[in-house]
């Protein structure tokens, strides 16, 4: 009903304005350098730093609660890595640093890229890969992806409602069973409403090879100076780090 | 204008699935408005999609014959080519819309031909004015009612300024006031003097637009009409041939249905969703049990979220006292089904037995298959649900909710995009479960599923129960005005 969370603040523009490509290079800064090193040497200042990068970017969009939860869940987990690396031992430190570190090098990656699609519109996204000179072939397929998003959200919502309905009974008996029923109607519509789609864009002259005029503004900006610097210092400390261990 | 010779068409690699049309031939001038009507599947989709094009350059199949819009042949011409010229609406309002929000959306049609910016600015500007759209620029189309949505659609088709323009049942979705929306959309295409195409069940806001009435069956032209010649069929020669009212003030008047005799009691209905204001907010009163309740109201006046409440899928709405009982939400989601309006949502199993089964307590065949047999499933018993048509679909989950013992069922417009035939079999099957003992309660913007099975009515307006009376000499008078004498809000100029 009301929850199609993540997709649904576009609705008044608030926040940082960056250029989607820059987005997309914040997006791919934060998670390589996330999931690729350990945390020794510069990089135990560099990764805190990256972590914040979600947290600023919803915190800028006022979306205050998000944005505290997610720091809240990155701190606690940081801390819990950090008692377990020094005080803990055995079994127990080995799970709790299995599931800190899952945690604290996925969540701002994942953070960033919800951040990335809820604040860009499909337009801008296509602007945006044109002037990358890609080809539609991969724009169009990368643009359904905004579009599906919410959708699968709804479909999904609607789904847990009617299995709710249905009662515990009807879940309880086996894990798999549970993942069928919810995917098997979730494919059913979206199947549908992906077919149901790309015969309406058709219909409005989807894939003209003609060059597409996109009303929306894009370009570089200030902030995606300051944004491009700090990726490329965290790049730079990192490459500076993979060499010194050379 | 659009000419179809001699036009066979069938779904399918080498047309294996049938369906689809056969032998049609058509003329339809330039600036006229027509209107397919007829049966669930006699082909007036096909049409549709043959004058746009989507046959046979998107759905597969075998055709024969030609279709000609403005000279062009459209088999032969690309798709986009054919955009130019017919501009589409389709009957479902959620997957209709390829952008997330809505300026962009209204523009994507104009972008895709590489029209020059400051034109299509200009155009969009106009468009915004004329179809009213103002509050609507720049939100987020997930948020929009289905009436927006279409709203939406339709000022993108006319951004393109096309010369012809189909539309698939578009009011399958609506209530009542969209409904007049659109006819006001459809009313300013035709003063531009374009060709309309509408494939539709819904015929009564076509009165005054419509030129031409082609009635369809298996696949072929039956029987055309001029306006004049369709308005003088008798109400009962239209229900004859399978289509819905011509006009709502024909209605026959319901048959003598039993009001009903009990009530419920409603004590702390408030609602409001996260992050929005009060959606819901009804004082403690009574409502009518154990009949066919009707639930009427625009959209966004709480009538969703009161079933939703009701049948417990909030957690902490409301306490209902019924038989002496006190239901809160949680006990109420046993006691309670919702047969959603996507039934597709609520079906999960592999066979039609199985979705029985699994909703009884202890599981027995032969119960299942009694009450299987008992609406009319027998036949399909080992399908998967999801071959099922939609009729039978949606008694499968009656089925389900009948095996789960459940007391009260609410229905989310059951009869959206049915014809006559259908909406009748709906209506019959509503009876039915309530002669088990049921209270059925049916959220619905059809008028003639109403008059024809409803024994008590509920209106919702902005979050608060307003009217509720039983479908007696007076309601009717009230429930007629409430359909008959809407007047038209946001008519584009």
């Amino acid at each position: 009903m009301n929850g199609v969370s993540f997709s649904a603040s576009i609705d008044k523009r608030k926040g940082i304005t960056l250029d989607p490509r820059t987005k997309l290079l914040l997006l791919l800064t934060v998670t390589t350098l996330m999931l690729s090193t350990s945390n020794e040497g510069l990089m135990t200042f560099v990764k805190p730093c990256l972590s914040l990068v979600p947290f600023l970017l919803i915190l800028s969009e006022r979306r205050v609660k998000t944005a505290g939860k997610y720091l809240l869940l990155y701190a606690v987990c940081f801390l819990l890595e950090r008692i377990a690396l020094t005080t803990l031992s055995g079994l127990l430190s080995f799970t709790v640093l299995a599931l800190t570190s899952i945690m604290t090098r996925f969540a701002p990656g994942i953070m960033t890229g919800a951040w990335l699609i809820s604040s860009t519109t499909v337009s801008e996204f296509i602007g945006a890969m044109e002037r990358m000179h890609i080809t539609e072939k991969i724009i169009i397929p990368l643009s359904v992806i905004f579009r599906f998003f919410p959708t699968i959200s709804e479909e999904y919502q609607a789904i847990r409602d009617a299995m709710k309905m249905r009662g515990i009974r009807f879940g309880g008996k086996n894990l798999l069973l549970m993942v069928e029923y919810r995917l098997v109607p979730l494919m059913v519509s979206v199947v549908k409403i992906g077919d149901e789609l790309s015969a309406a864009a058709l219909t409005r002259g989807m894939g003209a090879p003609i060059k597409r005029t996109n009303l929306c503004r894009i370009g570089f900006r200030f902030q995606d100076g300051v944004v491009l610097l700090f990726c490329s210092v965290c790049v730079g400390l990192f490459l500076c780090q993979q060499f010194m261990m050379l | 204008m659009i000419r179809l010779e001699h036009v066979t068409f069938s779904y399918g690699e080498d047309g294996a699935q049938g369906g689809g049309v056969q032998n049609i031939n058509l003329n339809i001038e330039t600036g006229q408005c027509i209107v397919l009507c007829g049966e669930s599947g006699c082909g007036k989709t096909t049409i549709t999609r043959l004058i746009n094009g989507l046959i046979p350059h998107y759905y597969e199949g075998k055709m024969c014959g030609e279709v000609w819009v403005n000279g062009a042949k459209v088999s032969v011409q690309p798709l986009y080519d054919t955009a130019r010229i017919v501009g589409s609406v389709f009957q479902n309002p959620r997957s209709q819309f390829f952008n997330v929000d809505t300026t962009s959306e209204i523009t994507f049609g104009c972008e895709n031909l590489g029209q020059p910016a400051q034109s299509i600015r200009e155009r969009l500007e106009k468009t915004v004015q004329d179809f009213r759209l103002k509050q609507l620029m720049g939100r987020n189309i997930f948020q929009l009612s289905g009436g927006e949505k279409q709203k939406i659609a339709s000022a993108g088709v006319s951004m393109m300024a096309p010369d012809v323009i189909v539309l698939d049942e578009p009011s399958s979705n609506l209530d009542a006031a969209a409904i007049l929306d659109l006819r006001a959309t459809l009313a300013a295409w035709k003063s531009q003097g374009k060709t309309i195409v509408v494939s539709e069940h819904r015929l009564y806001y076509l009165q005054g637009i419509a030129d031409r009435f082609i009635y369809m069956a298996a696949g072929q032209v039956k029987k055309e009409y001029s306006a004049e010649e369709f308005e003088q069929l008798t109400a009962q020669q239209r229900a004859d041939m399978g289509l819905r009212t011509y006009r709502l003030e024909d209605l026959l008047s319901p048959k003598a249905l039993q009001p009903a005799t009990k009530q419920m009691a409603l004590r702390h209905f408030c609602f409001a969703y996260k992050n929005a204001s009060q959606t819901l907010c009804l004082r403690d009163c009574n409502i009518p049990a154990n009949g066919i309740v009707g639930i009427i109201g625009n959209n966004g006046a709480g009538k969703s979220t009161f079933s939703r409440c009701f049948c417990g899928l909030e957690n902490h709405c409301g306490k209902v006292i019924w038989n002496g009982q006190s239901y809160r939400p949680k006990d109420r989601l046993n006691t309670c089904y919702m047969v959603m309006q996507d039934v597709n949502h609520q079906l999960f199993t592999e066979t039609v037995l199985d979705e029985v089964l699994i909703s009884m307590a202890d599981a027995s065949r032969e119960a299942a298959e009694k009450i299987l047999a008992d609406l009319d499933l027998t036949e399909v018993i080992d399908r998967h649900p999801m071959s099922l048509s939609g009729g039978q679909k949606q008694r499968v989950a009656i089925a389900s909710a009948i095996a789960s013992k459940r007391a009260i069922l609410f229905f989310d417009e059951p009869t959206s995009g049915l014809d006559y035939l259908h909406m009748k079999e709906v209506a019959n099957v509503l009876r039915q479960v309530r002669d088990r003992g049921m209270s059925v309660y049916v959220i619905t913007h059809d008028l003639e599923l109403i008059l024809d099975c409803c024994t008590d009515i509920i209106h919702f307006e902005s979050g608060t129960i307003i009217d509720q009376f039983p479908m007696d000499g007076a309601g009717l008078e009230k429930i007629r005005s409430y359909f008959i004498n809407k007047k038209i809000i946001n008519a584009p100029k």
